[in-house]
């Protein structure tokens, strides 16, 4: 024991024992939590303690440090996209102190910590994307005075934000559904907003009586797709791709690729100036005139990797239900796939969740088969 | 710039790194490593920059000999370049009209040499987070500009902010390595065609100048990607591109000048974790002559001592 403990002795470095020191020190030290003992972690629960906190001391001693706190918890406490709780918290600093009253102050950055802390929770907000309202602004020139820094970084904010907010070409809803089914609504609408043909459909597995995972496929197919499927050569296997990844916020939906074969380029030798003999011009296919698709690659859907057939996210991700959304493709007018073989290849394993969900659906194929 | 201006809410690379600002009686106990920052004061920076890296040593260390030899295999590759600028100015045949319509390339990534006039950088490589990412070929034959974005921040107690990969074209030079820059004055839209995974990325172009204070001014612009297996042709005029100095956008806007470009780059560091994956096929420039705005944002007078200052 005595050798262990000079071992021990004689490996550390003196800035360790340094460390040792500060961690017992904060070991002693009771550290006063008022986030850490709630027990529901809301809003509710948050702007109470904000509330405590102003009505426990009229001088509102430490207010800064609480500010800190209290930006560091949010997350934790869900409110971070909220402007009512940052104006809460703008509210714990006291009104008219920290005004400049003369030209020196107002230069010299009067009250330093205070205003950098409020430029910090500025920017909290900006980096969650909340937008100050003129109230803040009030509630800042109140604290501050129309010299302060945090009023400049207000007023910037206020210049840009509004600016990027609507950029996105790209409609997302302010609040992203919970539920992943609309979640893969989205994700697959705005995948194929490319051909606003497209037809979203959502069908349940239990249409197909051998599927083994029951869950829902959002798939999607335009009629040019059906068209291009159909002069997809019998014999050139289909490839289903994926799971690929797209992101709709920070909410993340995998999708698959049902792709088939690009078409021959056809070598055109005909003079285009010749006008002696001009043909018919093609009709659109899937919609005028005859359904034989030009011979040039002129649809969207081809791209040089191959053509995109239909493409669909799953409940589960599973191999299965893949297979189910092939004969659920099938039974919604391409009878094609009956005849063409269909090559799964899952690039990437899916997530912990649908592996193990392929593993239970294997399992009981295997006791179906028993 | 000694502003503390705004900045995109929208993936602008923050991971300035902030110090405590102790008293100078703690000065012993703020050598110590890993000391925890109680609260986070930003160190007032000064105008001169020591460094164009702003700090970061990236260069490679070679010993002198080496370095010697390098040069010498240079030597007649810079002879060719020199040999080839001289013809072009006897030729005097510059394009001086852009056509209307067509998109000239820049870097078409279909070959490996493409992807190699550019440069990945992460916030793992300086040790200041846990993001990785690599640009590479794809299967398809384009670059595929991918890998991890992590948000997490390393318990340094000097760190903030982490979570950014970007990519960098390397600085243009003519020959015996003199320093240019790109003359993009005949076009006015930036085109690229992507196939992203439905986030957005930010487009940097860099101005570099000759003295310090312009080291770090880039001009930046979102990229959305729609995600998804179909490629995208995104176009976006130089006029709506915004200034920022060191990823904060500045008070006082000016349009880029299209014939002292530097750099071109995409960042991706929006904040959320996870894998991101963006194949492009090539960067070019257009002229559009419909487009005919000057700069995109209000250049109006402001109030004195209230902005940009």
């Amino acid at each position: 024991m005595a050798a262990k403990i000079l071992r021990t002795l004689l490996r550390t470095k003196p800035t360790n024992l340094m460390m040792k020191r500060f961690e017992s020190t904060e070991k002693r030290v009771v550290t006063f939590d008022p986030f850490g003992n709630k027990p529901q972690k809301n809003k509710k629960s948050y702007l109470e303690v904000i509330k405590m906190f102003e009505g426990r001391d009229i001088r509102r001693r430490g207010h800064v440090e609480f500010i800190y706190a209290a930006l560091s918890k949010m997350r934790e406490f869900g409110v971070q996209k909220d402007l009512e709780v940052y104006k809460a918290l703008i509210d714990v600093l006291p009104k008219g102190k920290f005004i400049p009253t003369n030209i020196f102050q107002a230069e010299f950055m009067h009250y330093p910590k205070q205003q950098q802390c409020a430029v910090d929770l500025l920017e909290q907000m900006e980096d969650n994307g909340v937008i100050p309202d003129s109230e803040v602004e009030q509630m800042l020139l109140n604290i501050f005075g129309r010299r302060g820094i945090p009023l400049r970084k207000f007023w910037r904010m206020l210049y840009w934000m509004p600016k990027f907010k609507n950029l996105s070409p790209w409609y997302l809803p302010s609040e992203l559904p919970n539920d992943t089914l609309e979640l893969a609504k989205l994700a697959i609408q705005r995948i194929t907003s490319v051909d606003p043909g497209t037809a979203v459909d959502v069908w349940q597995t239990e249409e197909i009586e051998a599927s083994l995972d029951k869950t829902w496929i959002v798939s999607a197919q335009s009629e040019i797709q059906k068209v291009l499927l159909e002069e997809q050569p019998p014999e050139e296997p289909l490839v289903i791709k994926g799971p690929f990844d797209v992101y709709l916020r920070d909410q993340v939906v995998t999708y698959f690729t049902l792709l088939g074969k690009t078409r021959q380029e056809v070598e055109d030798d005909k003079d285009p100036d010749d006008v002696s003999n001009i043909e018919k011009p093609p009709g659109i296919p899937g919609y005028l005139g005859s359904t034989k698709l030009p011979s040039v690659k002129c649809t969207v859907h081809e791209q040089d990797d191959g053509t995109i057939v239909a493409v669909c996210a799953t409940g589960t991700s599973s191999r299965d239900s893949l297979l189910s959304w092939i004969r659920l493709l099938e039974k919604n007018g391409n009878q094609v796939l009956s005849k063409i073989p269909v090559i799964f290849t899952l690039t990437a394993p899916p997530s912990d969740i649908a592996t193990q969900e392929t593993q239970i659906a294997t399992d009981e194929k295997s006791s179906v088969n028993q | 710039m000694l502003q503390m201006t705004s900045s995109i809410n929208i993936g602008v690379l923050k991971c300035l790194t902030k110090y405590r600002h102790f008293s100078t009686l703690c000065k012993n106990v703020n050598k110590c490593e890993g000391f925890p920052a109680v609260q986070n004061v930003t160190k007032r920076w000064l105008f001169w920059e020591p460094d164009r890296k702003g700090g970061y040593d990236t260069a490679h260390k070679v010993p002198f000999t080496e370095h010697l030899k390098n040069g010498f295999k240079e030597i007649k590759n810079e002879f060719r370049l020199l040999s080839q600028e001289m013809k072009d100015l006897i030729e005097t045949d510059p394009l001086l009209v852009a056509r209307p319509g067509e998109t000239d390339l820049v870097w078409c990534f279909n070959d490996q040499s493409v992807l190699d006039k550019f440069v990945t950088t992460c916030d793992s490589d300086h040790n200041e987070g846990y993001s990785t990412c690599k640009l590479e070929m794809s299967e398809a034959g384009r670059a595929r500009f991918h890998g991890v974005l992590d948000t997490r921040v390393p318990k340094d107690g000097r760190i903030k902010k982490a979570g950014y990969c970007a990519m960098r074209s390397h600085r243009v030079r003519k020959s015996f390595k003199r320093e240019a820059t790109y003359n993009w004055n005949l076009y006015n839209t930036l085109v690229l065609k992507v196939r992203g995974d439905g986030r957005s990325y930010l487009l940097n172009i860099s101005c570099e100048g000759y003295y310090d204070i312009t080291w770090n001014d880039i001009y930046h612009y979102v990229l959305y990607t729609r995600g998804g297996p179909y490629w995208q042709i995104a176009k976006i005029p130089f006029s709506k591109f915004v200034f920022g100095s060191k990823g904060r956008l500045q008070d006082k806007q000016n349009r880029m000048r299209l014939d002292r470009i530097t750099h071109f780059g995409i960042t991706c560091g929006d904040k959320i974790p996870g894998r991101f994956n963006l194949e492009i096929e090539y960067v070019g420039l257009e002229f559009d002559p419909t487009h005919d705005e000057e700069f995109a944002y209000e250049m109006y007078k402001t109030d004195k001592y209230i902005v940009a200052v």
